[in-house]
């Protein structure tokens, strides 16, 4: 089953003293990811919904074996991000901000690179390449270096990228952040192709109106912990005015009142 | 295996397809050691020249015509006579510290009419007396090419007085086998006081070069996040990243040698070291030599890169172990002659040097070159261990 299992997943970070500056916080480890748990299923999009230092790209980047949770685990398919971490990267497909691609070479080049790295035959890769690149107009900058790409550019080749290996499991961090429209349109469009497809879509954002128009279901993460995480239809219920944003306010004033028993 | 290879053409392809990188890696190195050797050469020759055509501004008193006449007939250098009477002495003093004035030579009054007069009793030996600076090159060298002159000079006058008898003994006059001399070895032994230091440097700035960058720099700037998302093992990224590294660093270490055989007849001004002493083996060898190095050196660096934060943290922690290595290599300098102790050749880098010494000497030990080659390929398998945990560590990979 391509169901994807996050378990009482918990990532705490040591703060050094700089951090501790910027967060203004005495506190030297931060739960960026307190006991969350919540499962995504094929065909739908999971939308991981909260307030920027929530703990989404935390909970995503543990998710894609980038780093190893302190506490609990993550089953992807079946297989565990802290036994398993190899196979799960051959399962998702992850796009964050974090990840960049060398300003050196093409997005051809790029996509042929990550295709081997994938493990997929020389005569399959021409062909996927082509399907990515006509989605996404890539083909007509795809001889033109990263370095000399827009943001727009650049983002779409790494959506491109990551998605090489065809993954069952598509895991993207805030991915119409800084897109232009018509771009960010072209993204979400896919990703609703790709859940028709059966493909366990999660994504991430700070951003209301992208949950109510792609998501099947969301969890609300504030300050490191699943507030909610229901579908989209049973939030609204729960909230009467069918007002999500009412809502997200008041789990988050609720979050600010208990504030300080976190660290 | 795939993978690596994967990497390994990626990794090289990225250099090789950056003409700035070609030439700051690759072409820079040799160019840089070709213009400085041939300017080193080049100063040096001219110094000599310039010393040695310059016109000797001698005072002299009472010199006898005949030294003058030889000192005249000599065309190797030009000489202007001066006459003592035509200054205080005190001002030739002056002249000879300031550098105007090069030698004084002075004779006694008299002085063939007195040396004629060398078996009369109450004979008293005459003095002559000579004034130059050694500080000054002009007063030096002048000083010692007329010397030669006085010398030959009183040369002949013991000759005329004594005949035969005036040699106690001959040396080598006639015997052939006076140099006895293995050419071969004794321009080994330049060879291996001047290349191993040589070889160690220019393969460790080769790894310098790029390795910082292809490493650290990929954590700074956020691309290896993107291939640590990718099934690949990290030890598989670890060997094609050290792989490519290394045959950079040699290709860089070649550009420098190709520098220093270029510039080699400038810097030795005529002096002969000819490299084909050396036959197909000593090649093979040497080069066995460079390729375990070059491992161990860009493993090092490599290893540093993985754990350093920034570019700039690499190069300042890379930059003592160059040092280092350095000093390794110009101690084999001083020695000139490879280590006899077995378990040195465990010791990496100075095992190099000293093997390659070895070579350089025809004076290859198996036993060490075996124990050079293993351990040095236990380091790198060390090494790339270590790079693969550090590429695995959280801490080490995302610190903020
Ligand atoms: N490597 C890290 N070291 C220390 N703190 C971190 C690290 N990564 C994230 N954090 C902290 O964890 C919290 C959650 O961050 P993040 O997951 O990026 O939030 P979001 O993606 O929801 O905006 C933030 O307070 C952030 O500062
Ligand atoms: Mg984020």
């Amino acid at each position: 089953m391509n169901t994807l299992e996050v378990r009482n997943l918990t990532k705490r970070f040591k703060l050094s003293k700089k951090q501790q500056r910027l967060e203004k916080t005495d506190a030297t480890v931060k739960v960026a990811c307190n006991d969350v748990s919540f499962t995504a299923y094929p065909g739908e999009i999971f939308g991981l919904l909260g307030p920027n230092g929530a703990g989404k790209t935390t909970c995503l980047r543990t998710i894609s074996t980038l780093i190893k949770p302190d506490e609990g685990d993550v089953i992807v398919g079946g297989s565990s991000v802290v036994t398993a971490d190899e196979e799960v990267r051959g399962k998702i497909g992850f796009l964050t901000s974090e990840l960049k691609l060398e300003d050196h070479f093409t997005p051809n080049y790029l996509f042929r690179y990550f295709s081997r790295l994938h493990g997929i035959a020389e005569d399959a890769i021409e062909d996927r390449k082509m399907e990515l690149f006509k989605r996404f107009g890539i083909d007509e900058f795809m001889e033109v270096k990263v370095g000399e790409l827009s943001s727009g550019m650049k983002q779409k080749t790494s959506i491109a990228i990551s998605l090489v290996h065809d993954p069952d499991f598509i895991i993207f961090d805030e991915p119409t952040n800084g897109l232009d429209v018509l771009t960010a349109r072209s993204v979400t469009d896919y990703l609703i192709e790709l859940k028709n497809q059966g493909k366990t879509v999660i994504l991430s954002t700070h951003i209301l109106s992208v949950v109510e128009k792609l998501c099947d279901r969301v969890g609300i993460i504030i300050n490191g912990k699943m507030k909610r995480c229901d579908t989209l239809a049973n939030v609204r219920k729960e909230q009467q005015s069918a007002d999500l944003e009412e809502l997200f306010f008041q789990l988050v004033e609720e979050e600010n009142l208990l504030g300080g028993d976190l660290a | 295996m795939n993978n690596i290879l994967t990497v390994f053409k990626k990794e090289f392809y990225r250099v090789m397809s950056d003409k700035r990188l070609i030439f700051t890696a690759i072409f820079l190195p040799g160019l840089a050691i070709y213009l400085m050797y041939s300017f080193m050469g080049n100063a040096i020759g001219n110094q000599v020249d310039e010393v040695e055509s310059h016109t000797i501004i001698l005072y002299t008193e009472n010199m006898p015509d005949t030294l003058r006449d030889q000192i005249v007939g000599d065309d190797q250098r030009d000489v202007e006579f001066h006459d003592f009477d035509d200054m205080p002495y005190d001002d030739i003093k002056a002249g000879i510290l300031e550098g105007d004035i090069d030698v004084l030579i002075r004779f006694p009054e008299n002085f063939e009419t007195t040396i004629s007069q060398y078996d009369q009793p109450g004979y008293v030996v005459p003095e002559v007396m000579t004034s130059y600076n050694p500080g000054e090159r002009y007063s030096n060298s002048a000083y010692y090419y007329l010397l030669s002159h006085l010398n030959a000079y009183g040369f002949d006058i013991s000759y005329d007085r004594l005949g035969e008898d005036m040699f106690a003994f001959h040396t080598d006059l006639t015997n052939p086998d006076h140099i006895i001399m293995d050419e071969q070895r004794a321009s080994g032994q330049s060879f291996a006081m001047l290349l191993p230091m040589l070889i160690v440097m220019f393969l460790f700035s080769g790894a310098m070069t790029i390795g910082p960058d292809s490493i650290a720099g990929e954590k700074e700037r956020g691309t290896i996040a993107t291939l640590l998302v990718t099934p690949i093992k990290r030890g598989e990224l670890a060997v094609g990243k050290v792989m490519s590294l290394s045959i950079i660093a040699l290709m860089s270490a070649t550009s420098s040698f190709i520098g220093i055989f270029l510039s080699l007849p400038m810097l030795m001004q005529g002096e002969e070291l000819d490299a084909n002493i050396y036959g197909v083996g000593e090649y093979l060898s040497i080069f066995g030599v460079l390729l375990a190095t070059v491992l161990v050196i860009v493993g090092l660096v490599s290893a540093i890169s993985a754990y350093a934060k920034s570019i700039k943290e690499a190069s300042m922690m890379i930059l003592p172990l160059y040092f280092l290595s350095v000093i390794v290599g110009v101690s084999s300098m001083f020695s000139g002659e490879a280590a006899t102790n077995p378990l040195m050749y465990l010791v990496p880098i100075y095992s190099s040097v000293n093997m390659l010494i070895g070579i350089m000497t025809f004076e290859i030990v198996p036993l060490h070159f075996l124990l050079m080659v293993i351990s040095s390929v236990v380091y790198v398998a060390i090494l790339i261990f270590i790079i693969n945990k550090l590429f695995q560590s959280e801490k080490v990979m995302f610190s903020k």
